[in-house]
């Protein structure tokens, strides 16, 4: 459904004419999506009626207040990179477009936090704090990914949650715009004392603003965010290169930075693996951790399989390092900080009946520029096959991880036999011990599929499907992430599905909801919606 | 190829937006990360690669029609490549062949600039895309005593290339060159007046006659000439020639070099020697053209094969052209060559290098959008603490003066040859 | 007891009561809150009781105040602020439910104190996060609640811990367990396939951790909680740094927190130190006057995989950095203090009386968030307000704790007094509640309100003032729980 002339020009008159575009050219290029074969078995979702690029916290809340008088359904995002940030529940309703507020609005070092606009992403924060010895957690759509998406929006976890924490725990203030146009300050940022704080006077607000998912757009805009940084022991001159004639898909850092250490330690079993992660995590030793994936990303697709080709007629396993194999990184401050945490490392690494293996400088660098700022994570996720899922997923302790992971590889191994998902000898698995495994792990199982291929996609559909039965194998860990577009329906709505066996949380999402949205115009498919459809 | 044959990338596009940025591993300056001109100025998605991707696919689909709308984020392009380095980071797909064979489309279908046309119309007249006379093409030369390729033989051609042919300020650059060449002894003619434009620029443009008209002409009057060297101090018609030439199944058969490979050839042998100082601190500024762009065009012909269940590979193997092998090394070593010039990098560079805004049609359709991107590169420029800024095309020289006038960062403009010249 | 019939069929007879000598006890406490009688206390002794209590209270239109820990209660939040108010005294609920060393987790009933938890922990090798040697009958669930700053702040990751899941009963009487508490099992049934509660990222697109974190008791109940530990020391090094200038110690205190490499790590003032460390009125005076203005208490604790040479690594790293910081010197012996003494007693709750109580009988405190650079400013504000009321500056302890791994820091100014001296009562009484309006004014964020305080905070805290409003009327929409406290 169109708007109507009144209802564009309202908008216009908020953003003027240049930042809103109702063409349906310009629209159809707003509604495509990595995973929408999947979810909507066509690329497109629903086109918006318009999209509108608001430029400050003023014009946003003016386009919602418009939303609001003519009943118009909005969504913002920032680089559009989730498979449902884009997506619509219905044709009346704009998208919002953050891309002009662009702003790092300052990085206060000495109490470490910096303020932030929607489209500001984790690397240009991460490039900016390095300046000042600190940095910021980053998650696994890796380097564009907003730093605002991150830790306000979307379910996002990364490899640097062994440090950093992630999933909504760093943040400490919003501007948030609520979908009735007011604007809501959390915290010490609203009593004019600071962005230090999103909690209190008494209880948190941070309760409304997101759980282990975010709302992913459905209740409001957050206009700035204030996020904690963390140390960076290394030099700020950080220098990519790669052997002349190599294009930059081929560069890495020339070495790991001085003050850190990349180690790849195979285990012999999943067991040794998950007990040795958890002393790693007791121990505080890693910066960033992830799965120990071998494959070469290479140039290209033709590229890395020769190089898989070669290295597995060289001896390697890929199964058993990928499901056996660490990648960590470690750092410190000062030489006998780096000495110590090693030493512990390779302490439990033997203890555990795990082995370090001999990576070349290069190698080591790839690790860390993987673990570090998940370069090379996109080009897994959609180079090799076209499409990726996350699911299962889970957070909690090892046991249960190394339970879930045993479900996970169990629904996902046939299906990689039969090719029709990536056979990557064992389903890849993204494990973090989260701030240092006082909260637990962190575990993404993760398929790769072909969505252009009927029979992968059918194999993938048949995935989540089974991950995200309320019935199934997966119902006691925990409800589905919510970053998956599962709202947007692989079958009913999950919180229809999921609430009643999880003591009903439905009920108080629905009721937070209306409480933020009494006019119902902030699109729910990604969160919860008014009525259940 | 067919827009259909691209239907495959256009549904493997996942919306990363790396097509806006240049690549993460490339980015240094966080001022200075942004590499596609049209996402930078005009920020709906529609004016990024991806957003042609999405709107060919919703074309194809019948979702869409042509529209204003299309052909302003089709045409307000540069066409200068960085969103296909930058995508090829993390994809086996072809973002810049797509727009390529979109604007083909535009033109085969009639959706066509009217700014435009002017110099297509002119370029069929003339054989130029200057707007000026056939006539005047050989003004350039006069008073340079060269042997006359429409009559004699030599082993180097010397190209001025449209815009050197007509921009008479650039003139001494255009004739710089070729003096060089003649004072190193070098076997050297050119066409005058009958040369003919090169028609790459109209080929960017969506415009497949012409280049195929000019590549025959070309080749022919290679021939005659008994040509072995062609020689561009263009870096469009480098490009023209080495590359599309080459795509458009017309390769010619004799080298083809930028004027800057040539000098370099005679600088490393001794033949050209640098006597004097050139105290300057300058930056290089790499040429869409004479860079990524330039990159030797891959021939392959073979089918989509799956491995490991679902990975996407080619049977034979395809070898994506992601701009590592464009002509980066020689301009800096030229400049490093030269006695007191210091060179200072700016953040984008190689193969990331911001376009300086001219190409695509963009200067004739939209100049205001032209010299905002060169006015973003002086601003670069200033940044890194250079007095000068060195290129390797008169397009790009053109464009910095132009806005320059219209009050960008000021910095002084040298071609290569010009320093060059300086330092003899 | 006829008016108090429900309660009696739910808990027992024997566990409400409503003596005249218990709620003349209950009607006030130390701090200056108004005093009001309840109606009477009663006393669950399980989670179904809880549920029941506020699904009476609804029904009946009664306000309920929960209270876990003992006595003596400082802050106005036992006191309640309407009357007829019920207080339900969760201190029966004692269990310590599961104690987990793998996973350095332990789940409690709100009843359960901090020294009975240490008691415990010590037996797995485990150890609390405590704040400063809370007093001994504290409620260790109400701590963490009420989001008190632990004294280790590298461990502090955000401003719930070390709080993880909890059990919920809203002021609906509906029960939600929160994070990955919250699910087909019973809580029982899920330690069998390893999940024991330890996320605290909430349960899907809302955090209801965060929701009842700092609410006083005016959200839901808890009935029970888990929470993070830390492994027990096997040896602890504490250092004293100290200087005549507070700022001094942030040069050292700030790299410190950055590098995250500390376990205790706060800053006292004399008065505040000699209080924790002596036992009574003369010997705080004593001990003081030989300690610096200004100490910053650091400990590393040996632990872990190498307890010796990570000690001794933030040792040399500690050393470098006082070095770097204006020659600062870390001792382990100071004006004849010992640091394993401090150490010690950092380690538990704190000796009777009461270490805030030893100086004077009585005290005040006012606590807010800031950032550690701007807290010289707020304590020459305090110093001067106290100076104009004529209360001795020399009279204020001072407690500066970094919180959420030094991105903010906890400051709390401690006014003693004697309870028996009207006029000293007085000016602490006008103090603080002057002070914190004036601390406000200077940017002091008051996140956890107190008695009056709540008035003037949420009196600059417009929206979130509503916004909580409205989430009351989700979880508590007949107001029962607390009514009066905060801003409801």
């Amino acid at each position: 459904m169109a708007l109507t002339d009144i209802e564009y020009m309202a908008l216009e008159d908020c953003v003027g004419p240049e930042n809103i575009t109702r063409e349906p050219a310009i629209l159809d290029t707003y509604n495509q999506c990595w995973g929408h074969k999947a979810v909507f078995d066509q690329k497109f979702s629903t086109r918006p009626a318009a999209v509108v690029l608001p430029g400050s916290a003023k014009e946003c809340q003016a386009v919602i207040r418009v939303c609001n008088r003519y009943h118009i359904r909005f969504k913002p995002f920032s680089s559009g990179f989730e498979i449902i940030s884009l997506a619509l529940e219905n044709e009346k309703s704009i998208l919002l477009d953050l891309k002009r507020m662009d702003r790092i609005i300052e990085i206060d070092v000495k109490n470490m936090h910096a303020v932030v606009e929607p489209y500001v992403n984790i690397y240009r924060l991460q490039r900016e704090a390095i300046n000042y010895g600190l940095t910021v957690g980053s998650i696994g759509a890796g380097p564009s990914a907003g730093v605002i998406a991150g830790s306000c929006c979307h379910f996002g976890a990364g490899t640097t949650m062994v440090s950093t924490g992630g999933l909504g725990r760093n943040v400490l203030g919003v501007e948030w715009i609520l979908p009735t146009g007011e604007i809501f300050l959390t915290g010490s940022a609203e009593t004019g004392a600071g962005w230090f704080s999103a909690d209190g006077p008494g209880p948190s607000m941070r309760g409304i603003l997101r759980g282990r998912s975010g709302a992913n757009g459905g209740h409001g805009i957050i206009s700035k965010v204030s996020v904690k940084l963390y140390p960076w022991h290394g030099s700020p001159d950080l220098k990519f290169e790669a052997e002349p004639g190599r294009p930059p898909s081929a560069k890495c850092l020339t070495q790991v930075p001085e003050m850190y250490k990349t180690f790849v330690i195979l285990f012999q079993s999943q067991d040794q693996m998950f007990e040795a992660l958890s002393r790693i995590g007791r121990a505080e030793l890693a910066s960033a951790l992830m799965g120990a994936l071998m494959f070469p990303y290479g140039e290209g697709n033709d590229e890395q399989w020769q190089a898989i080709q070669e290295m597995r007629e060289a001896g390697m396993n890929f199964t058993e390092v990928a499901s056996k194999g660490v990648a960590l990184v470690i750092g410190a401050e000062t030489k006998r900080g780096l000495e110590y945490r090693e030493k512990c490392l390779l302490k439990i690494a033997e203890e555990m009946g795990g082995h370090p293996l001999p990576l070349p400088p290069s190698e080591q660098a790839r690790f860390f520029s993987a673990a570090t700022w998940h370069f090379g994570f996109v080009t897994a996720a959609f180079r090799r096959t076209g499409d990726f899922f996350v699911s299962p997923t889970g957070d909690g302790s090892p046991d249960m991880m190394l339970n879930l992971r045993k479900e996970a590889e169990r629904l996902l191994q046939p299906y990689m036999d039969k090719g029709l998902l990536q056979q990557l000898g064992t389903a890849e698995m993204f494990l973090i011990p989260s701030e240092h495994s006082s909260v637990g792990f962190h575990e993404e199982n993760v398929s790769f599929y072909d969505p252009w291929d009927a029979d992968s996609l059918q194999a993938l559909r048949e995935v989540a499907q089974a991950s995200e039965d309320p019935n199934g194998d997966f119902r006691r860990f925990g409800v589905p992430h919510l970053g998956g577009g599962l709202q947007v329906e692989f079958k009913s709505h999950v919180h229809q599905n999921w609430g009643p066996i999880y003591d009903h949380y439905d009920v108080w999402l629905r009721k937070i909801r209306d409480m933020l949205d009494p006019n119902d115009v902030g699109d729910w498919s990604g969160y919860i919606p008014a009525i259940f459809p | 190829m067919e827009l259909k044959d691209f239907e495959h990338d256009m549904q493997r596009c996942s919306r990363c937006s790396y097509c806006k940025w240049i690549p993460y591993e490339n980015q240094q300056n966080m001022d200075f990360i942004k590499g596609c001109p049209s996402a930078a100025r005009y920020n709906f998605h529609a004016y990024a690669a991806s957003g042609k991707w999405n709107m060919s696919y919703s074309f194809l689909q019948g979702r869409i029609d042509y529209s204003d709308a299309f052909q302003d984020a089709v045409y307000r392009c540069q066409m200068c490549g960085n969103c296909d380095v930058s995508c090829k980071v993390v994809q086996d797909i072809e973002p810049l062949e797509h727009m390529q064979t979109l604007r083909m489309k535009f033109v085969e279908d009639g959706q066509i600039l009217p700014e435009h046309m002017l110099f297509i119309d002119n370029l069929k007249k003339e054989d130029n895309m200057m707007l000026a006379k056939k006539a005047d093409r050989g003004k350039w030369a006069e008073g340079i005593r060269v042997k006359n390729l429409n009559k004699e033989k030599a082993k180097v051609a010397y190209r001025a290339g449209c815009r050197y042919a007509y921009d008479d300020e650039l003139w001494p650059i255009v004739r710089g060159g070729l003096q060089i060449l003649l004072d190193a002894g070098v076997d050297v003619g050119i066409w005058g007046d009958e040369e003919v434009c090169c028609g790459g620029r109209s080929y960017q443009w969506g415009y497949t006659g012409e280049i195929m008209k000019y590549a025959e002409h070309t080749m022919e009057a290679l021939k005659a000439a008994g040509v072995e060297i062609l020689v561009n101090p263009c870096s469009d018609c480098y490009q023209a020639y080495k590359v599309l030439y080459d795509k458009i199944g017309r390769k010619l058969d004799v080298e083809v070099l930028h004027i800057t490979e040539y000098l370099h050839r005679l600088i490393k042998d001794g033949t050209i020697e640098f006597t004097k100082e050139v105290p300057m601190t300058v930056t290089y500024h790499d040429p869409c053209h004479l860079g990524r762009l330039a990159e030797p065009w891959v021939h392959w012909k073979g089918k989509e094969v799956k491995v490991m269940g679902q990975m996407i590979c080619h049977e034979p193997p395809k070898k994506y052209r992601r701009g590592a092998n464009g002509v980066y090394d020689i301009p800096r070593e030229i400049l490093k060559s030269i006695p007191g010039l210091k060179l200072v990098e700016m953040h984008r560079i190689r193969e990331s290098a911001w376009c300086c805004g001219a190409g695509g049609g963009v200067k004739e359709a939209y100049p205001e959008f032209a010299t905002w991107t060169a006015a973003e590169r002086l601003k670069e420029a200033r940044s890194v603490g250079a007095g000068a800024m060195a290129t390797a095309c008169g397009w790009c020289k053109r464009n910095f003066l132009d806005a320059m006038e219209e009050g960008a960062d000021r910095i002084e403009i040298y071609d290569i040859i010009e320093l060059i010249q300086k330092a003899m | 007891m006829m008016l108090n019939e429900g309660l009696v069929k739910i808990a027992g007879g024997h566990n409400v009561l409503d003596s005249p000598d218990i709620l003349n006890d209950y009607s006030g406490d130390m701090s200056f809150a108004a005093r009001t009688r309840p109606r009477c206390l009663v006393r669950p002794g399980s989670a179904k009781e809880v549920q029941e209590i506020v699904k009476w209270a609804n029904e009946e239109n009664v306000p309920l105040l929960p209270i876990s820990s003992g006595p003596p209660h400082f802050r106005g939040d036992t006191v309640p602020r309407v009357g007829g108010t019920v207080l339900v005294d969760l201190t029966r609920m004692k269990k310590i439910i599961r104690v987990d060393q793998r996973n350095r987790v332990a789940m409690v009933e709100p009843g359960v104190s901090f020294d009975e938890l240490q008691t415990e922990l010590a037996k797995e090798g485990l150890s609390a996060y405590m704040p400063l040697c809370p007093r001994k009958s504290k409620s260790v669930l109400t701590s963490i609640l009420e989001r008190e700053p632990i004294t280790m702040p590298a461990h502090h990751w955000d401003c719930t811990d070390p709080f993880l899941c909890g059990e919920i009963i809203f002021g609906t009487g509906d029960v939600l367990r929160s994070g990955e508490a919250a699910g087909p099992d019973s809580t029982e049934e899920k330690w069998k396939i390893g999940n024991y509660q330890i996320t605290p990222f909430g349960l899907s697109q809302f955090d209801e951790n965060k929701l009842v974190s700092g609410a006083q008791g005016t959200i839901g109940i808890l009935t029970w909680a888990t929470m993070k530990c830390r492994m027990a020391s096997s040896f602890s090094k504490t250092f004293l740094v100290s200087s005549e200038n507070v700022a001094q110690l942030f040069d050292l205190m700030y790299p410190l927190l950055r590098s995250r490499q500390c376990d205790h790590c706060f800053i006292l003032n004399d008065l505040n130190l000699a209080s924790l460390l002596a036992k009574d009125a003369d010997e705080i005076r004593s001990l003081r006057e030989s300690l610096p203005a200004w100490v910053l208490v650091v400990s590393f604790e040996g632990n872990g995989e190498l307890p010796e040479e990570k000690v001794a690594w933030q040792e040399g790293d500690l050393r470098e950095m006082a070095l770097r910081a204006g020659q600062l010197r870390p001792v382990t012996t100071l004006s004849g203090l010992n640091t394993e003494e401090l150490s010690a007693v950092l380690s538990k709750p704190s000796d009777e009386p009461y270490w805030k109580l030893r100086y004077k009988g009585g005290c005040g405190e006012i606590f807010f968030l800031t950032t550690l650079d701007k807290t010289p400013d707020f304590i020459q504000a305090a110093s001067g307000l106290a100076s104009s009321r004529r209360y001795p500056s020399t009279d204020m302890g001072v407690y500066i704790q970094p919180v959420v791994q030094g991105t903010s820091c906890h400051c709390e100014f401690d006014l003693f007094y004697d309870p028996a001296n009207k006029s000293e009562t007085g000016k602490v009484k006008d103090l603080l509640s002057e002070g914190v309006a004036h601390l406000a004014d200077m940017g002091a964020f008051f996140s956890r309100p107190y008695g009056t305080w709540a008035k003037t905070v949420y009196g600059r805290a417009a929206v979130s003032s509503t916004m909580q409003k409205q989430v009351k009327q989700i979880f508590d929409p007949n107001n029962v729980l607390n009514p009066g406290q905060l801003c409801f």
